[in-house]
Order: structure tokens, then C-alpha cells, then sequence
């Protein structure tokens, strides 16, 4: 298969989740740039986010003009938002990533049970 | 205060978002079930969070050239295509159904990130032999 066939599939399947759930398009794009098209991890990180973020354009402004979420509701979260990726994106090799994403899958796990049961 | 609060959430999701291990997912869950704010309108927030987030991310990226960019130009072109489909005909659906859809989909990610050892420690060790790389320069 060609690999921008690929990168139009993991593309695609990314877009449907980004819109359906407003979250997690990256949590299903690095993987598949990793195994289905054999990128680099380091460029699949990197390429992931310039991926997504015109997906995320694209549905906060259909949420917008639907008037599911507004803009001041938002603001502060952007304006946190920023200032902790700055600062992520700075320690992210001094922190053992590792123990990170554990803690973190446990709290999707968590999350997912009480989101579907409660 | 409220603003303050969230602000903060904000900042603290906005560092596991740079750190890679999806800020933006646990956002949407601290605001479903702890602010108890409608699931598409904690998706909204997050969408919009995310455009300053990564925007900031990538200025690095593409200076440091890590971006590929036949995947952006073919995986953001079919990927603009379905978000756009799929967060149409989320509209049309229940509330109630999307935060369950939601659910499974966190059990199947949550999962997944518990079993990826492997990718984590091969990304460090690129990281540091990196580091090593320079030093050797």
C-alpha cells in the first residue's frame, strides 16, 4: 500500500475520533504513524500535532457555530492551557514518562468506567 | 475564583499536553465529572484549549524540521474531511450516548497505554542519544 494511502487512513480514522469526542485524535494517530506507516517516534509526535490541530480547528468551529460551548467559558483554560504546554514541553525529558503514562492510563480507566456506568 | 480555578486545570492538563500523554483527555473528564459540565460542551472547551496548546508546540517542531510533510498535507487533508462528518453527526446525538461512547473509549485507550511499554522507553532512549550526539559535537 502507498504510504500517502496510509497517512490518509490514519488521517481519516484520527478526524472521526477528534470530532465524535473533541479529544484523544493523537491518542489514535502517533500509534498508527508508528506501526502502520513506520514513522520515526520523534516525527510522529511532532507531525501528530500539526495534524491535529487543523481537525481541532475545523470542529470547534462546527461546536461553535452550534453553540455547544463559548468562547469566555473557554478562555481560561486556554489561557492555562498555553502557559502548561510551554512548561510540558520544556521538563518532558527530565520526567520519567514511563510511571507518567501509567498513572495516566489508570485515570482514563477510571474516567471510562464512571462515564459509562455512573 | 471559578475562572481561576480553571485556569489552573487548564495550566496543569496544558503540561501532561507537552509532556505527550494527552492533557486534553483528562480535561474533558474533570469537567464531565467533576464540574459536571455537558459532555459535548466539555469537548468544545478542549477543542479550543488545544489551538493555543499545540500551536505554541509546533513553532518548535517545525523549526527543529520534525514535522513530515507529505503525512501533515495527506493525513490533515482526509482527517479535516471526517472531523468534520463526525463532529456534525455528533449533534444529532444524545447527550447521554456520547459521554457512554466517551467511556468505552477511554476503557480501550486506557488499556492500550498500560500495554505500550515498549514505544515509551524506545522515545526516551531517542531522547537521550540525542543528548549524546551533541555532547559528542
Amino acid at each position: 500500500m502507498k504510504k500517502s494511502v496510509r497517512y490518509g487512513l490514519s488521517g481519516a480514522l484520527a478526524g472521526l475520533t477528534n470530532g465524535a469526542f473533541g479529544a484523544g485524535g493523537g491518542m489514535v494517530l502517533i500509534p498508527l504513524f508508528r506501526r502502520f506507516c513506520k514513522m520515526e517516534e520523534k516525527t510522529a509526535f511532532a507531525t501528530s500535532v500539526s495534524v491535529i490541530l487543523p481537525m481541532s480547528a475545523v470542529s470547534a468551529l462546527i461546536y461553535l457555530l452550534r453553540s455547544d460551548v463559548d468562547f469566555l467559558t473557554a478562555l481560561p483554560f486556554l489561557i492555562g492551557g498555553t502557559l502548561g504546554g510551554f512548561v510540558g514541553g520544556k521538563l518532558f525529558k527530565n520526567i520519567p514518562t514511563l510511571w507518567l503514562k501509567r498513572i495516566f492510563a489508570l485515570f482514563l480507566l477510571y474516567g471510562g468506567v464512571r462515564s459509562l456506568f455512573f | 475564583m471559578k475562572s481561576v480555578l480553571d485556569g489552573i486545570v487548564g495550566a496543569l492538563t496544558g503540561i501532561l499536553s507537552g509532556f505527550g500523554v494527552g492533557g486534553g483527555t483528562l480535561l474533558v473528564l474533570y469537567l464531565t465529572l467533576f464540574t459536571k459540565t455537558a459532555q459535548r460542551t466539555a469537548q468544545g472547551i478542549n477543542l479550543l484549549y488545544f489551538l493555543p496548546t499545540a500551536g505554541a508546540a509546533l513553532v518548535g517542531h517545525i523549526k527543529n524540521r520534525m514535522v513530515e510533510k507529505s503525512a501533515f498535507w495527506w493525513a490533515g487533508g482526509c482527517g479535516v474531511l471526517t472531523t468534520a462528518v463526525s463532529a456534525i453527526l455528533i449533534g444529532k446525538l444524545p447527550t447521554e450516548f456520547l459521554r457512554r461512547g466517551f467511556g468505552v473509549f477511554l476503557i480501550v485507550i486506557g488499556i492500550t497505554e498500560l500495554c505500550s511499554k515498549k514505544s515509551v522507553e524506545a522515545n526516551r532512549e531517542m531522547g537521550y542519544n540525542e543528548k549524546n550526539k551533541k555532547r559528542r559535537r
